[in-house]
């Protein structure tokens, strides 16, 4: 990659009701972001917004944002997909030296719904899914649960001990939406199961929520912040979306992501030069599944990992330190969020959850069933 | 910067008002298709996807996993874009700054829309639904607000605002929105591709189309079509090696301003042939691409006129003449495919409408133009430099691409 | 001001729009087949997989899967799950009583399908039951005449 791109700053909010407008959450989300910066919006010269049209249940959702997102009579462009996406876009923007930086804005408002799962159902093939009324989201996310314990033969504690380490790290964290206390693996065990064998706190809850985030290039960079977090590496890739035909205990697109932006990065060992993770597991079984994808955890040997505190925030590779999307999921945003998350570990900003050494950093994002499409980022400082 | 040629263009082999024959994926693998054959590549050349509708339109959400299998996309990083009538450019401009950016250099632009399985007016009403819904909760009666119920109402209605004030700023009549309206459905009719074909179309036939709201008639009005447009881009190395011919993208460049609705909500009605955004962002282009005078040096124009008006309005907007003076060029006959500065030769948006192509397929014409590839409806000038405009939002965002025979200079 | 001023009001939506999807050429033939109590899939001429239901394209080898192949009626349950709860228009409610959801491999070469299974307590279900197609007492090429599986 010629030239550097980096992450100068974000502002972030999630909540289960945020009690406001995607119009007020952009402006306060962008507005303050610059307030943090010292800049004003003509400072920006191009804004990323991502947001779903079904989510904010209005046509060409960008529309009524451009102002709020300071946007008004300049350059703006829309990504409807998980956040990493459109910093993995704004990356491209600066990295053409057409542009000196770029705001990202993403949110998700599901939490306050009436329907969280609505949009999620209209994501299904039109001519056959939605017909049969038999696929969703959420039992095909426990088909992968089951054949992913049945792989390496664990038991559904597992998913507790996940699902606790992980909302325990979110309850510590102030910009996660799920923020319970006390909740241990007999707490999770205890929730009502969904779907077979995923429980209540084995998902992820819906959630309203939003993050703006800055990225400049290296010398704008260098004068806005004296934090410059650089972006190292990038890479995506989709699987079929038939889960019929794919390999759900593992997540060949994920895979293939990583290694791409592990190349660019430059990493050659991720287990061991990757200092944290922030991945998009929407359900406790993709956290060791995808970071077994990834290259962060050996394969098979996810119960030793999280029994032995290796996947906590003082462990060897601490996954999720911020909780990750058990903590709080607002669709679009969730990706990026996961990078702010990371970024506030490489700053040594993330108070109760910091981890130790922070200087390689993984954030991943997902769409689809079973994560069908997927984007890493390595970040690093 | 490197340099991005268009080097493969595909069609659906039809743009119609129903598709009844294919689902959603079968019809947008057809284009796939024709872009492989037609640019001679296969998918193992293409290193990222770029994928564009307006998904409210047909009640799908997210069609590119859905789809994921007919686009050749599996492995392959994609991206979703959708920014309303401008997607297909959008989309076009994210496959651009792919290439630019060094990080890839072979582009699939898949763009599409099946209007037959959705019910448009309920999308274009989405644009304001919840500000509708709002005003029914409060008790306001939306049929007495005729301004709001129109704007939303298929867009018609906020357009016949932007219609009579162009014509009354201009100096234009409604005879001209008649002429150039007669004027595209007759290009179309040169056009394989384009949905409402009229070889005999006259400003007196357009005339004779019922009035929907002054001074907007029907036959000023694009149709809902069905169709799919793809479009493959290459970086200046993989495009000596890939294509004999090309198109070159010498500029991209956008703006968006304030939504017209929000202003309307308040009282505070922005006029709406005002469009600062094609203003500033032709001029981005103009300087982006080294241009000094577009009026001298652009040879052809597609613009997106969802209504017929808009091309005058337009050509004026992005410089392309002096505001108040397309009319008059119009009448002169220079607008037309024999003419000094011929203007959508494809029959534009308002003969074919599949909005997420929309904007694309005036990108995928002009480089058919420069290509000479254009077949009946190439223009009888010969085209070096090519503007293509998209134009969607809530009447408020502007997409412009400039195309050229050769590379740019670095 | 804050956000958590502001003052809301909260429309409900009483709009149930209507679509008319295509259901195209590959899905008529599987409802076709469906009239004679059939289950039709595509194969790929590439790597000789079988999508069940058919379509136009395999995706891993990017071929038009051009050749239709009747499945047999039993199979094998791959995978499964036990729902507890059913969302109906995006929202989630619980289930009346547990039910079985699998995944039904009916050929080897041949991709799962997600069916209903019945006939047998959820607790019971294990991966690898032989199960068969149960149709509807009529069948109408409608997606719902195929209507569970159940222990062979
Ligand atoms: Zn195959």
């Amino acid at each position: 990659m010629e030239g550097k791109v980096a992450i100068v700053g974000f502002r972030m909010m999630s909540a289960p009701d945020l009690v406001t407008s995607r119009e007020r959450l952009t402006f306060e989300l962008t507005r303050g972001l610059l307030d943090d910066l010292g800049i004003d919006r003509v400072d920006v010269d191009t804004t990323i917004i991502d947001s779903n049209d079904f989510l904010d249940g209005r046509t060409i959702s960008n529309v009524f944002l451009d102002g709020p997102a300071g946007a008004y009579l300049r350059d703006e462009s829309k990504v409807e997909m998980d956040g990493v996406n459109a910093v993995i876009y704004a990356c491209m923007r600066i990295l053409s030296g057409q542009y000196r930086t770029a705001m990202v804005v993403a949110l998700g408002l599901t939490g306050s719904q009436v329907s969280p799962y609505l949009h999620i159902e209209y994501a299904l093939s039109a001519h056959y899914d939605r017909q049969t009324r038999l696929l969703n989201e959420l039992n095909s996310a426990a088909l992968q649960a089951r054949v992913y314990l049945a792989k390496y033969g664990y038991s559904e504690e597992l998913l507790d001990e996940i699902a606790a380490q992980a909302l325990g790290n979110a309850a510590l964290d102030p910009y996660q939406a799920r923020r319970i206390s006390g909740v241990g693996k007999d707490e999770v065990a205890a929730s009502a199961y969904y779907y077979e064998p995923l429980r209540e706190l084995h998902c992820y809850p819906p959630t309203d929520g939003g993050c703006a985030m800055l990225l400049a290039s290296e010398e704008r960079a260098r004068e806005l912040t004296d934090k410059p977090v650089w972006v190292l590496g990038m890479g995506r890739s989709i699987e079929t979306f038939y889960i019929g035909e794919r390999d759900l205990a593992a997540s060949p697109s994920t895979a293939q992501a990583a290694e791409r932006a592990y190349a660019m990065a430059g990493v050659k060992n991720p287990g061991a030069e990757v200092d944290l993770a922030e991945i998009s597991a929407l359900f406790a079984h993709q956290e060791p599944l995808l970071a077994e994808a990834m290259g962060l955890l050996e394969e098979g040997k996810a119960e030793e990992a999280y029994r032995s505190g290796d996947t906590s925030v003082a462990g060897k590779i601490p996954l999720n330190p911020s909780g990750g999307a058990l903590g709080g999921h607002p669709i679009c945003a969730s990706g990026l969020i996961r990078v702010a998350q990371a970024v506030r570990q490489l700053r040594g900003e993330a108070g109760e959850n910091q981890v130790g050494k922070a200087e390689i950093a993984v954030a991943h994002g997902q769409d689809g069933l079973c994560a069908q499409q997927n984007a890493v980022l390595v970040l690093g400082v | 910067m490197r340099n991005v040629a268009i080097v493969g263009i595909g069609y659906t082999p039809v743009f119609v008002s129903k598709r009844r024959d294919v689902c959603i994926p079968e019809m947008i693998s057809e284009a796939v298709e024709n872009a492989f054959k037609d640019s001679g590549l296969t998918p193992a050349d293409i290193d990222a996807i770029i994928f564009g509708n307006m998904h409210t339109f047909e009640g799908v959400n997210l069609p590119h996993l859905w789809c994921a299998d007919y686009i050749a996309s599996l492995g392959k990083p994609v991206m979703r874009i959708a920014t309303g009538g401008t997607t297909g450019m959008a989309a076009l401009h994210a496959a651009y700054y792919h290439i630019v950016s060094g990080l890839h250099d072979v582009v699939m632009v898949v763009t599409y829309e099946k209007h037959s399985e959705g019910d448009s007016q309920v999308g274009l009403l989405g644009i304001i639904t919840p500000e509708i819904m709002a005003m029914l909760a409060l008790g306001i009666d939306v049929t007495g607000q005729s301004g709001m119920g129109a704007i939303g109402g298929g867009s018609a209605g906020g357009i016949s605002y932007q219609a009579s004030s162009y014509l009354a700023h201009s100096g234009a009549g409604i005879e001209h929105i008649d002429a150039i309206a007669a004027m595209e459905r007759r290009n179309a009719a040169k056009n394989p591709y384009a949905h409402l074909k009229d070889p005999e179309a006259t400003a007196e036939k357009i005339a004779q189309t019922p009035l929907v709201s002054y001074p907007i008639r029907f036959g000023h009005i694009c149709p809902t079509s069905d169709g799919a447009t793809v479009c493959i881009l290459a970086s200046e190395e993989k495009a000596a090696k890939l294509a004999d011919r090309a198109a070159w993208v010498w500029a991209v460049s956008n703006c968006c301003s304030d939504a017209t609705t929000g202003n309307l909500i308040e009282g505070i009605i922005t006029d709406p042939a005002e469009q600062m955004p094609a203003v500033i962002a032709s001029r981005q282009a103009y300087e982006r691409a080294g241009i000094e005078d577009p009026k001298k040096e652009i040879d052809y124009v597609e613009i997106y006129n969802g209504f017929a008006h808009q091309t005058l309005m337009f050509l004026e907007k992005i410089g392309m003449c002096e505001l108040g003076e397309a009319h008059k060029l119009l009448e002169k006959g220079e607008l037309e495919m024999s003419g000094r500065l011929p203007v959508n030769a494809s029959g534009g948006v308002v003969s074919t409408n599949s909005i997420g192509t929309s904007a694309m397929n005036r990108v995928t014409e002009c480089a058919l133009q420069i290509m000479g590839r254009a077949g009946e409806h190439q223009v009888e000038k010969e085209v070096h430099k090519a503007l293509a405009h998209g134009w969607g939002g809530l009447m408020q965002y502007v997409t412009i691409t400039i195309l050229a025979d050769k590379p740019k200079k670095p | 001001m804050g956000a958590t001023e502001e003052a809301f009001i909260t429309p409900a939506i009483p709009m149930d729009f209507t679509y008319n999807y295509r259901i195209g050429l590959y899905m008529t033939r599987y409802l076709e087949g469906f009239k004679e109590r059939k289950i039709m899939g595509s194969r790929c001429s590439g790597c000789r997989k079988i999508a069940v239901p058919p379509r136009k394209y395999c995706g891993v080898c990017n071929k038009i899967m051009d050749e239709f192949v009747e499945l047999p009626q039993e199979g094998t349950l791959e995978n499964f799950t036990v729902g507890h709860v059913v969302l109906e228009k995006g929202r989630l409610n619980p289930a009346e009583n547990p039910y079985l959801l699998g995944l039904v491999r009916l050929d080897e070469n041949a991709s799962l399908l997600l069916a209903r299974v019945e006939g047998l307590d959820p607790a019971e279900a294990r991966p690898g039951m032989r199960v068969k197609a149960v149709w509807k007492d009529q069948v109408e090429g409608d997606y719902g005449d195929l209507d569970h599986f159940a222990p062979a």
